[in-house]
C-alpha cells in the first residue's frame, strides 16, 4: 500500500467504475435514457471535439471565467487589503461583504442579465462578484492575522510604511491569494456557466440549457465533463503559479 | 546610554509594570533578571516604542536608530532569503540593493553562515536562524544591544557558542547591552546583574561560559541571585506586585 500507488488504484476504481456502468447499461439494468453508456457519452465528446462546433462555447465560456477570475482577484485583494489596513474602510465594506457572502450570489444573474445583455459582459460580472467576495475575505483575514511579530521586526529595523508593506504585507497578500485560489477558479466557471445557463448565445452553460430542453443527458454529461477538464487546467496552472510565487514554501 | 524612569503600564486592567526604572551606561553590559511574565518582554517593547506606557520615561541619548533588539524568538521574514532578511534593515536605512546585499553577505560571514546566503528561513536550523536574526541587528551597527531571552530556545551547546560570539563581538566594539533574561546564568554574563539590586560580578573579562562557573565567585553570587527572586517571586505570588520596579 504506497501511497506512490495511489494514482494506479485511483485510476483502477474509475475503470472498474466505468465497466461497471457500460455493463448496467447494456444489460438493460440502466435506461440509457436517462443514464447513457460511457462508450455513448465518449462518443458525444469526441464529436463534439472533432467537429469543431464545440470551440466557440468552449472559447466563450472559459474567456468569461477567465476574466471573471482576474478581475474578482484583482478586486478582491485590493479590497481586502485596503479593509485590512484601514479601518474605516472595513466599516463600510466587511457588512456588504457579509451580505454577499451569506447571499447565492448567481441570484444576481437575471439583474446582471438586464443591466449588461446576453453577451459575455453579464458572465464576466457574475464570475466577479462570485470571486470577489472570496478573495475578499481570504485577503482580508489573511493580513489582519499578519504575525505581528514580523511587523515588529521590521519596523524595529527601521522600516517604514513602505518597506512593511513591501516586505511584509504584499508577500502575506500573495500567500492569502494563493490559498484561495482553487476555490476562486470553481467560482469563476460557476459564475460563467450559470450566467449562460440564465441567458445566452454561446457558451457551455447554453449548450447545457440546450441539451436540457432536448432531454440529452450524453450531451449534458459530455459538457459537465469538458468544464472539469477546464477546471483541472486551471488548478494545474494555478499551481504551477503557486510554486513559483512561493518557492520560499515548496524548494 | 539609557534611562528608563518609572514606567508604568497594563494591558488593561492588569497591571504589569508599575514605576519600573532602570539605567544601562555607555559601553557596560547590563541584565536584567525576572520570572516568565513579569514583564520583562514588555519593558523592551516600551523602549523600542513598540507600546506606549501609561507613564514614565524613556530617555535614550542616542535615538532609536541606534538601538538593536534580539528578540526572544526568530521571526525572520520566511519569504525573505538568509542574505535579504539581513539586507532589510540596511535597505530600509537607504541603503542601494547591491550595497545592502553586499554587506549583508559579510556579516552572514562574520556569523559562519558562509553558504548560507541564499536560503530561506525554512531551511535554516534553529540556531542558524538565531545566527541571522544577530547578523540582520548587528550590521546595522547599534550603539545599544537590547537581547530579550536571545538564547532561550536553543540547546545548550549552540546557546554555548553563539553566547560566546556574541560577546566577543560585544566586548570587540564596546557596545552597551542591557540583556533580559529569566535565566540566571545567562545574566551573570554582564556585569550588572539586577533583581532588585545591583551586583557586581567580579570575574575578569572576556568571560568563557565554562571558565565562569568555574571561577570561585560565581557559586555565592549565583545562590545570592536566587535567594533574591525567589523572594520577589514569593512578592509577587503574595501580593500580585509585578517585580521588576526597583532601580537596577
Ligand atoms: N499583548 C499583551 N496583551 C495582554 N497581556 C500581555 C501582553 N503581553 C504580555 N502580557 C502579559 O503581561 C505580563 C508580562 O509579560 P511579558 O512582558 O511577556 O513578561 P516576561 O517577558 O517577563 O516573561 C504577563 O502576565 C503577560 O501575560
Ligand atoms: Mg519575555
Amino acid at each position: 500500500m504506497s501511497p506512490n500507488r495511489a494514482w494506479a488504484r485511483q485510476l483502477a476504481a474509475l475503470a472498474a467504475f466505468l465497466a461497471l456502468w457500460e455493463g448496467a447499461a447494456r444489460a438493460g439494468l440502466v435506461n440509457p435514457f436517462f443514464l447513457p453508456p460511457p462508450s455513448k457519452v465518449g462518443g458525444v465528446l469526441l464529436t463534439l471535439l472533432s467537429e469543431g462546433s464545440i470551440w466557440p462555447h468552449l472559447y466563450a465560456t472559459f474567456l468569461a471565467a477567465f476574466l471573471g477570475l482576474l478581475a474578482g482577484i484583482g478586486a478582491g485583494a485590493v479590497l481586502g487589503f485596503a479593509g485590512a489596513l484601514a479601518a474605516y474602510v472595513a466599516e463600510l465594506l466587511v457588512p456588504v461583504m457579509i451580505l454577499l457572502n451569506a447571499v447565492p450570489r448567481v441570484i444576481l444573474a437575471p439583474l446582471f442579465v438586464i443591466w449588461l445583455g446576453i453577451d459575455i459582459e453579464s458572465k464576466v460580472a457574475l464570475s466577479f462578484v462570485l470571486v470577489a467576495v472570496v478573495m475578499f475575505f481570504a485577503v482580508y483575514s489573511g493580513i489582519k492575522d499578519v504575525d505581528r511579530r514580523l511587523i515588529e521586526r521590521v519596523k524595529t529595523l527601521g522600516g517604514g510604511r513602505w518597506v512593511l508593506l513591501r516586505e511584509v504585507y504584499l508577500p502575506s497578500v500573495v500567500v492569502w491569494v494563493m490559498g484561495g485560489m482553487k476555490v476562486a477558479v470553481g467560482f469563476a466557471f460557476t459564475g460563467a456557466v450559470v450566467g449562460e445557463f440564465v441567458a445566452s448565445s454561446r457558451g457551455l452553460g447554453y449548450l447545457l440549457s440546450f441539451a436540457q430542453s432536448t432531454y440529452n443527458a450524453a450531451l449534458s454529461i459530455a459538457l459537465v465533463l469538458l468544464v472539469i477538464a477546464f477546471v483541472l487546467l486551471l488548478f494545474g496552472a494555478a499551481d504551477l503559479l503557486e510554486r513559483r510565487l512561493l518557492r520560499w514554501k515548496y524548494r | 546610554m539609557l534611562r528608563v524612569s518609572k514606567v508604568t503600564l497594563s494591558y488593561g486592567a492588569e497591571p504589569v509594570l508599575e514605576g519600573a526604572s532602570l539605567k544601562v551606561e555607555t559601553g557596560q553590559f547590563t541584565s536584567l533578571v525576572g520570572p516568565s511574565g513579569s514583564g520583562k518582554s514588555s519593558l523592551l517593547r516600551v523602549v523600542m516604542g513598540l507600546q506606549r506606557p501609561k507613564a514614565g520615561l524613556i530617555d535614550l541619548a542616542a535615538g532609536l536608530g541606534q538601538v538593536g533588539i534580539l528578540f526572544q524568538d526568530d521571526a525572520l521574514l520566511p519569504w525573505r532569503t538568509a542574505r535579504e532578511n539581513v539586507a532589510l534593515g540596511l535597505r530600509a536605512r537607504g541603503a542601494s540593493k547591491p550595497e545592502a546585499g553586499r554587506e549583508a553577505v559579510s556579516w552572514l560571514w562574520r556569523m559562519g553562515l558562509a553558504g548560507f546566503e541564499e536560503r530561506y528561513p525554512r531551511e535554516l536550523s534553529g540556531g542558524q536562524r538565531k545566527r541571522v536574526a544577530i547578523a540582520q541587528v548587528l550590521a546595522l551597527r547599534p550603539s545599544l544591544l537590547l537581547m530579550d531571552e536571545p538564547f532561550a530556545s536553543l540547546d545548550a551547546i549552540v546557546r554555548h557558542r553563539l553566547t560566546q560570539d556574541l560577546l566577543r563581538w560585544v566586548e570587540h566594539e564596546k557596545l552597551s547591552v542591557l540583556l533580559v533574561t529569566h535565566d540566571l546564568e545567562e545574566a551573570s554574563q554582564g556585569p550588572r546583574a539586577s533583581v532588585r539590586e545591583c551586583y557586581h560580578v567580579p570575574i575578569p573579562r572576556p568571560r568563557d561560559l565554562v571558565q565562569a562557573r568555574a571561577h570561585p565567585a560565581f557559586g555565592p553570587l549565583l545562590g545570592r541571585l536566587w535567594q533574591d527572586l525567589s523572594e520577589e517571586v514569593g512578592e509577587l505570588h503574595a501580593a500580585t506586585i509585578q517585580p521588576l520596579r526597583r532601580e537596577a
